[in-house]
């Protein structure tokens, strides 16, 4: 077992955990919504690109592109659905929605998809680069690149634009920014239409790796939000940091420990953090950093 | 005992005896016989939840775990070590309780989101871990659970079929439905209510909130194990699918569409849904639709339950 590859394996999957986390993180950061859902958001984004390909026999890039448009009007739909709860800021009504929102999307998937595992091909995935021992494949290389951009595109929208500013501002205090004049509809809508296609884009970037099944949805949201725990709920740049960690942490507890108990493992790490650092779990004030 | 007492006392247990024989009004079939069993277990299931939900009001997501605690409890005891099921009662109601005390114990500090983030992640764990560790049957589970004996002595109590099990079932949510009751009625489910509504009121009447919420937290527990413990007989085999989304929604659901803190609540949401599975059934996947939109549809439309309509019905908390 060569211990570079590893290393390179963790921040690949590092990578996709923080890209597959960031839309959940703005969501929190700036709607202080916990979204059970997340997960099977995320293998819905894989299975329309999967299906978009087998019906129109279009190239992968575009299926991507057609993903993360259903992957946004998911989103919009459920920030219509929630809307009340959201304003009312009723915390505990809105985390059960959401579980209930995955169970439909579970069922929905479940019926127009199929139960069969499924393989979303990107031609990508089969260019292998070798340097000596180690090796990653095209498909990598895109991953880890468009994290980098979509990090770094996040952070400029919400520290140089006007509509950053308002989202800063929502998360703040929703009702003051609606009395500065702002409407607080479009900002939410826009955060969410951002989750269901940030979530949706990481799907198709990462599902190539593995087969797909409907209900892969449930393992997906265990490790998505102990990346966005561990990042210091809602910080942009935290989650970044967290899902990299967390990446070559599984990679080498997967390689040098155990491959079977890494879900365990990682949750270990979670306790270990709330138990030294409680604050952490508080509500974040370094949303958008 | 006054007339205003013992009327309702009649009344519930008028109900309750009625109750018994509903599955013969109902024609008797294997079917009816079978669903309102599982009504039976799974409302009892719920009930766990209810009282962290309603009267505790913090969502917790790991009484899934409970559940699967109560029901492997229930077949390693009497498939791997041969004991009776009441060795396996006595095992569900302790490992759930050692799991919930250590669950409570780390969330002790955390709150709303972050309380049931943890909570789920537990029951996340608790899967991973029943499906890759040989002693709890892994992947596979453990099958050929034998058929329900509670004998004492000369008293034979069994159960295999749908028919005979449905006495115990039935005992199991009286028993629950009357512990919920007594619950809401002791100092306990007092305090619980005042931390919930009234976190600094209750600090002023020298309640400790943590002190209050683990014991909430412990006294949960125990209901939905053994929910989960009678279920593992009726099923017969135990496996990783009782860890699964499904059994949590199904409990959410159940709790918040009746209406939260109502006493029936978790058993009226429970008939209404699984009476659909087993009646009107639009496969698994469709059940699953169905199942979703209803908890979504009941908390954004209706978020106080169904018996928010009928304000006179309404008791509780909220």
């Amino acid at each position: 077992m060569n211990l570079l590859q590893q290393v390179v394996n963790g921040v690949i999957i590092g990578h996709a955990y923080a890209l597959v986390a960031v839309g959940w993180t703005m969501l929190l950061g700036a709607a202080r919504l916990v979204n059970f859902g997340h997960g099977q958001m995320y293998m819905v984004g894989a299975f329309v690109a999967w299906w978009f390909m087998r019906l129109t026999g279009l190239p992968y890039p575009v299926a991507v592109v057609a993903a993360v448009l259903v992957g946004a009007l998911i989103g919009a739909v459920m920030q219509r659905l929630l809307m009340r709860l959201t304003l009312s800021r009723d915390l505990v009504s809105l985390m059960i929605v959401t579980l209930g929102f995955g169970q439909m999307l579970e069922g929905a998937a479940g019926l127009t998809f199929g139960a069969r595992p499924q393989t979303l091909t990107s031609p990508f995935q089969s260019m292998t680069l070798h340097f000596g021992a180690i090796w990653f494949t095209v498909q990598d290389v895109i991953l880890v690149v468009a994290t980098l951009v979509v990090f770094l595109a996040l952070r400029l929208l919400l520290n140089a634009t006007k509509f950053g500013v308002a989202v800063r501002m929502v998360a703040e205090d929703p009702v003051l920014t609606r009395l500065a004049g702002i409407d607080i509809a479009r900002v939410y809508m826009g955060i969410f239409a951002f989750e269901g296609a940030a979530v949706a884009f990481a799907a198709t970037l990462v599902a190539p790796r593995t087969p797909i099944l409907t209900s892969m949805g449930f393992d997906q949201v265990v490790t998505t939000f102990v990346v966005v725990v561990l990042g210091g709920i809602g910080s942009v740049g935290g989650s970044y940091v967290a899902g990299l960690s967390l990446g070559l942490f599984t990679a080498l507890f997967g390689a040098l420990v155990s491959p079977a108990y890494t879900t365990a493992a990682v949750f270990a790490l979670l306790i270990a953090v709330m138990a030294l650092r409680p604050g952490q779990l508080a509500a974040s004030a370094n949303f958008a950093r | 005992m006054s007339a205003g007492r013992f009327l309702p006392l009649a009344g519930a247990l008028a109900l309750a005896v009625l109750g018994f024989f509903l599955p013969r009004l109902l024609g008797g079939s294997t079917l009816v016989y079978d669903t309102l069993v599982v009504i039976a277990i799974f409302s009892a299931m719920s009930y766990g939840l209810d009282i962290v939900l309603s009267d505790l009001g913090e969502i917790s997501l790991a009484h899934t775990a409970f559940f699967a605690t109560g029901a492997y409890a229930a077949a390693i005891l009497t498939v791997s070590y041969g004991q009776s099921a009441w060795v396996a009662m006595a095992a569900a109601i302790l490992a759930s309780l050692a799991l919930a005390l250590a669950l409570g114990l780390i969330t002790l500090r955390t709150r709303e989101f972050a309380f049931s983030l943890v909570t789920y992640a537990a029951a996340i764990v608790c899967m991973n871990v029943a499906s890759n560790w040989d002693f709890l049957g892994g992947s596979d589970g453990i099958v050929g659970v034998p058929p329900l004996d509670l004998s004492i002595g000369p008293i034979t109590l069994t159960a295999g079929q749908s028919f005979e099990f449905w006495p115990y079932a039935y005992a199991l949510l009286l028993l629950t439905i009357y512990f919920v009751y007594r619950f809401r009625r002791s100092s306990l489910g007092q305090a619980a209510l005042m931390v919930h509504m009234n976190p600094r009121l209750a600090t002023m009447c020298g309640l400790d909130g943590n002190r209050v919420r683990l014991q909430v937290f412990l006294v949960s527990a125990p209901i939905s194990a053994l929910a989960g413990w009678l279920y593992a007989f009726q099923r017969s085999y135990v496996g990783t699918d009782l860890f699964d989304t499904y059994f949590l929604v199904l409990m959410l659901t159940s709790v918040i569409i009746a209406g939260r803190g109502l006493l029936l609540g978790p058993l009226m949401g429970t008939a209404l849904l699984m009476s659909q599975k087993s009646f009107a059934s639009l496969g698994a996947y469709g059940d699953k639709l169905v199942l979703g939109a209803i908890l979504v549809a009941a908390l954004c439309y209706s978020p106080r339950g169904l018996a928010a309509l009928w304000p006179r019905m309404r008791r509780g908390p909220l």
